[in-house]
């Protein structure tokens, strides 16, 4: 069986790879030391000693490659940082990759979702938004607006859209964004993104499927 | 304790060079923009270009041994380097303000054959600041089929440059310096289409404002870097030079 791992901050995406089937899981990242996986290719902050390490953006890059048509811009938004490529004509053509800042990604939302004890089903799409050009100011006024009165939700949902938009703004405003990362699965991130270009969620797993393509390429 | 040291940023005019040369054809030259791990004064606010600091925390350091210090302050050099050198002076040291921003005549002639060789990129910009003083001819190096450009001052951390490959071709300050027109800005921006290119800056530098708008016209890797370059702009270099 082959094995490739995606190991993020939180989350770590796994793909196994036998002759009959192909299996996708996701585990804690801090669990991953409890198994005993000898991946044949790996990627993520969380594994960057592997011996067979790659490039983030480089799989990311691949595994987008699978989805997708010649042209596309793939932004995976992880839980510390943020990461875009883009392709035209088949031929890789800009990129931008930020984990200096990333208070404002999804280990910021994962802790405020906990520490207001809300859902991430509760979030909705807000025409407002936070500007959250840093992340601590970002939870300054979720705070601020919280102890006046604002519901958790509405206000963490406001956040999120700050969030989207500075992924748009990242990306250099393009007409159409495919999503890499746990923020597929966050309906109201998808719906504020949506209010300023197309978007198409390629779900979890397009950094391990990146990977298994970069071995078929070798 | 004797004083024995030349020191100078930038690229001082080359006369001044040549002067202070036979005035001291014994002293040592000391670049004051490259880090020599003198110890942080903390002179300047935290979020300052590096480059200035290590001037202000190198001159300091040798201050008992530094004869006087040539001091680029046009356009070959910045603003800052201007301040640095007032302020140094009344310290105590001898500055000799120089400016350098002779452009050239023909760009068909330019030589930079250490730019353009096929030598690692470390070795390519070490062997352009030791130049500055040294002024020896290179034209015997073996040209590159470059795969990779790279555009920017000396970085305050070379060990950023080892993430290129071989040959990668010079642009920008670094390139003008070779030339022998640190402050022609056409040498400066002049970038080869053809040749994918990483652009760089320290931060906060105003030299920002050129990489990036470079980068965006030449579709090439905006970065800057502080101090030393963390694991994403190592990541990121690394990303551009494998999927271009």
């Amino acid at each position: 069986m082959e094995i490739y791992v995606d190991a993020g901050t939180t989350w770590t995406k796994i793909l196994k790879v036998s002759e009959n089937e192909k299996k996708y899981e996701v585990i804690p990242t801090r669990d991953l030391k409890k198994l005993d996986l000898n991946p044949k290719k790996a990627t993520g902050h969380s594994i960057i000693q592997a011996q067979n390490y790659e490039n983030e953006v480089v799989a990311l890059a691949n595994g987008a490659k699978k989805y997708l048509e010649d042209d596309f811009i793939a932004l995976d938004l992880g839980s510390r940082d943020i990461k875009w490529v883009k392709y035209k004509n088949k031929k890789f053509q800009d990129m931008d990759w930020n984990s200096s800042c990333a208070s404002a990604t999804g280990a910021t939302v994962e802790m405020l979702l906990k520490f207001y004890n809300v859902s991430v089903s509760d979030l909705i799409y807000t025409k407002e938004k936070y500007s959250i050009t840093c992340g601590i100011f970002g939870l300054e006024k979720i705070m601020d607006d919280v102890s006046k009165g604002l519901e958790p939700e509405i206000a963490i949902s406001k956040f999120v859209h700050g969030i989207a938009y500075n992924a748009y703004i990242f990306t250099k405003s393009p007409e159409k964004i495919c999503i890499s990362g746990g923020f597929c699965e966050n309906k109201c991130f998808i719906k504020c993104l949506e209010q300023y270009c197309k978007v198409v969620p390629l779900g979890r797993f397009v950094l391990v499927d990146g990977l298994e393509m970069l071995i078929n390429q070798d | 304790m004797t004083k024995d040291i030349i020191a100078f940023w930038g690229y001082p005019e080359k006369s001044l060079i040549k002067k202070t040369k036979n005035e001291y054809p014994n002293a040592k030259w000391v670049d004051l923009d490259i880090d020599i791990n003198a110890p942080d004064l903390k002179l300047l606010p935290e979020n300052y270009c590096v480059i200035i600091k290590n001037i202000y925390n190198n001159a300091l350091f040798l201050k008992d041994k530094i004869i006087k210090i040539l001091a680029p302050i046009g356009k070959d050099k910045c603003d800052s380097a201007y301040f640095a050198s007032e302020i140094l002076k009344e310290a105590g040291f001898c500055v000799i303000q120089t400016i350098f921003e002779d452009v050239c005549p023909d760009l068909t002639k330019i030589s930079v054959p250490i730019s353009k060789s096929s030598l690692p990129l470390k070795e390519k910009i070490e062997l352009i600041t030791k130049n500055i003083v040294e002024q020896k001819e290179y034209n015997y190096l073996k040209q590159s089929n470059p795969r990779f450009g790279f555009w920017g001052v000396p970085p305050n951390d070379l060990s950023l440059l080892d993430l290129f490959p071989d040959g990668t071709e010079v642009f920008g300050w670094c390139r003008a310096v070779e030339a022998g027109y640190p402050g022609d800005y056409r040498i400066e921006t002049y970038v080869d289409k053809n040749i994918p290119t990483i652009f760089f800056t320290q931060a906060f530098c105003s030299k920002t404002q050129l990489a990036k708008y470079l980068a965006n016209k030449y579709e090439g890797l905006f970065i800057d870097v502080d101090v030393s370059p963390n694991a994403s702009i190592r990541a990121k270099i690394e990303a551009f030079i494998k999927l271009r």
